[in-house]
């Protein structure tokens, strides 16, 4: 026993393993940490009701990324909002303490939320609940990449749970441009080395986008192909996402 | 929100269909731009622009600090909007932070570039000082002083000019300082450094009404909308970033033309602006 502990160091020293270089993705027999292909996404989890309490919820992961989100109302709109013949949305997405590498305030992100409320404003027929509000609350457990995305394919299988009518489940993919590679669903690591990003939000049976966001400099051809990919991804991953609705249904049937 | 009549919406978008809009205008021209720069004193830049009754200011400050552990070779710049109650009674309170953080959002996509810093407008690395410990800070706050539409260009386009007009100041590092010193630094009073805006992007927002896009709506014809595609567009003609306002879905083709729509009108804003600057410049120095 003495002996062990004598070539074991005393001292704890924290390894780097996490830490690489950027140089390394710009070689041409780069593969991503988690052993994908380029145009691969992260194999895709859902449940719904997750949360009993809620008029609907749903739990997504994506590889790390961990969400859920509940779905309350619709409920009487506040006496001092203004009426409205349509009803209103009311988007909130924030992280636990615990989520991201570094502890942070346990935050809400507005930026996120804004975003969040355009995603899902123009898939859910508003005039179906006139003078209420639903509250759609986005909790991110843990982040992993791609956070807004799986909010978003999350937020909208919550509230196909909860009943609210929409014309078409929302799905969101993003997409990493690295170097010249276009890399979709990219983690954590991936995208903070990366040199532009697209993300796209769209219904994918009636192929319209809610919404679109790019940053980072893009050729035109490079978008071309860049939402090809996304749109690809986004009827795939409303199958899983529909799937899982009938699934949930089925076993409550039971 | 702008009250209007039935008969008003019908005539704004009839008006858009035949390509003849309300103020005379068609589908792809801009009002006036005006560009007035060195409006602040106290900032390192500044610039007032205005398209027609939209008016906004923008400054710069620069300021030494640490950069991020992250990124010790990148300089640090963030944008700030803000939109006082005194231009519309509709941005006091949670209306005008709302707006106000989706400006800046969209600001911050269509200027800054990608996480590494790549196709930013601005570039990072030109405000290091010492790399690891010293930087320069920019701070970009703007304010809308009036709005009247097609807010998101007219801040783009005072953004790049109040960037050519800032002037940051030459640091001199003392040497000698290693390890974890902060190393000293003089700060020169008379030497300035231009900033390089040549690849400063311009924002061209795209509005869809009916079945058709205009540029530059003024509030009225932007009450009128279904979705609105922002695009920023550098000299070389790629695209900087886009971000979608407006609930309505589009069609993927859409947006497609949407961006080569914007690509064409860009051209012909970045040279006006530009020719705008250099004039508003030239009066400065005379002055």
């Amino acid at each position: 026993m003495a002996g062990r502990r004598g070539t074991n160091p005393t001292t704890y020293s924290p390894s780097l393993k996490t830490q690489k270089t950027r140089s390394t993705i710009f070689k041409d027999d780069w593969v991503r940490p988690d052993g994908r292909g380029f145009q691969q996404c992260r194999p895709a989890f859902f449940r719904t009701s997750a949360v009993t309490a809620a008029s609907g919820s749903a739990y997504a992961e994506f590889g790390n990324t961990k969400v859920i989100v509940s779905v309350f109302g619709p409920r009487e709109s506040k006496k001092a909002m203004m009426y409205s013949d349509i009803g209103r949305l009311n988007c909130n997405v924030s992280y636990t303490t615990f989520a991201t590498p570094v502890r942070a305030q346990g935050s809400d992100r507005k930026d996120f939320s804004s975003m969040l409320h355009k995603a899902l404003e123009g898939a859910v027929i508003l005039e179906t609940f006139p003078k209420t509000t639903v509250d759609v609350f986005a909790l991110v457990l843990e982040s992993g990449g791609s956070d807004l995305p799986v909010v978003i394919s999350c937020a909208s299988l919550a509230l196909a749970d909860a009943g609210i009518l929409m014309y078409d489940l929302v799905t969101s993919v993003s997409l990493s441009c690295l170097g010249k590679n276009l890399v979709i669903d990219p983690i954590l690591e991936e995208e903070s080395y990366q040199d532009g990003s697209l993300m796209i939000t769209c219904m994918p049976s009636r192929y319209e986008v809610t919404q679109l966001t790019i940053t980072g400099e893009w050729s035109t051809p490079k978008i071309n192909e860049g939402m090809q990919l996304c749109l690809d991804a986004c009827s795939k991953l409303a199958n899983i996402m529909r799937s899982c609705l009938k699934e949930a249904t089925t076993t409550s049937q039971e | 929100m702008v009250g209007l009549s039935l008969g008003e919406k019908n005539f704004i978008q009839g008006g858009i269909a035949q390509d003849l809009r309300s103020d005379g205008r068609k589908r792809l021209t801009y009002r006036p731009v005006s560009v007035e720069t060195g409006v602040i004193p106290q900032a390192n830049g500044s610039a007032r622009v205005r398209m027609g009754a939209t008016d906004v200011i923008s400054s710069v400050k620069a300021e030494l600090g640490k950069p991020s552990s992250l990124q010790p070779d990148k300089g640090k710049v963030s944008i700030y909007v803000d939109c006082s109650p005194t231009a519309a009674p509709m941005f006091e309170g949670r209306g005008g932070d709302e707006l106000s953080t989706d400006l800046s959002v969209a600001l911050q996509c269509c200027l800054l570039g990608g996480k590494s810093g790549a196709g930013a407008g601005i570039d990072l690395s030109s405000l290091i000082v010492v790399e690891g410990k010293m930087c320069w800070g920019l701070y970009i706050d703007c304010l809308v002083v009036s709005s009247d539409g097609n807010l998101l260009d007219a801040l783009g386009a005072a953004i790049k000019a109040a960037l050519s007009n800032t002037g940051i100041p030459r640091v001199l590092v003392a040497a000698g300082a290693s390890g974890d010193e902060q190393p000293e630094v003089d700060i020169s009073d008379e030497e300035f450094l231009q900033f390089d805006t040549s690849d400063v992007p311009v924002i061209v927002t795209l509005t869809k009404v009916g079945r058709h896009y205009i540029v530059d709506a003024t509030s009225e014809e932007e009450s009128q909308m279904s979705s609105a595609v922002s695009i920023s567009v550098n000299r070389k003609g790629h695209i900087c970033g886009l971000t979608k306002r407006g609930g309505a879905g589009l069609d993927p083709s859409i947006v497609l033309d949407m961006i080569s729509v914007a690509k064409h009108v860009s051209e012909q804003l970045m040279n006006k602006l530009d020719s705008e600057i250099a004039a508003a410049e030239a009066v400065e120095d005379d002055s």
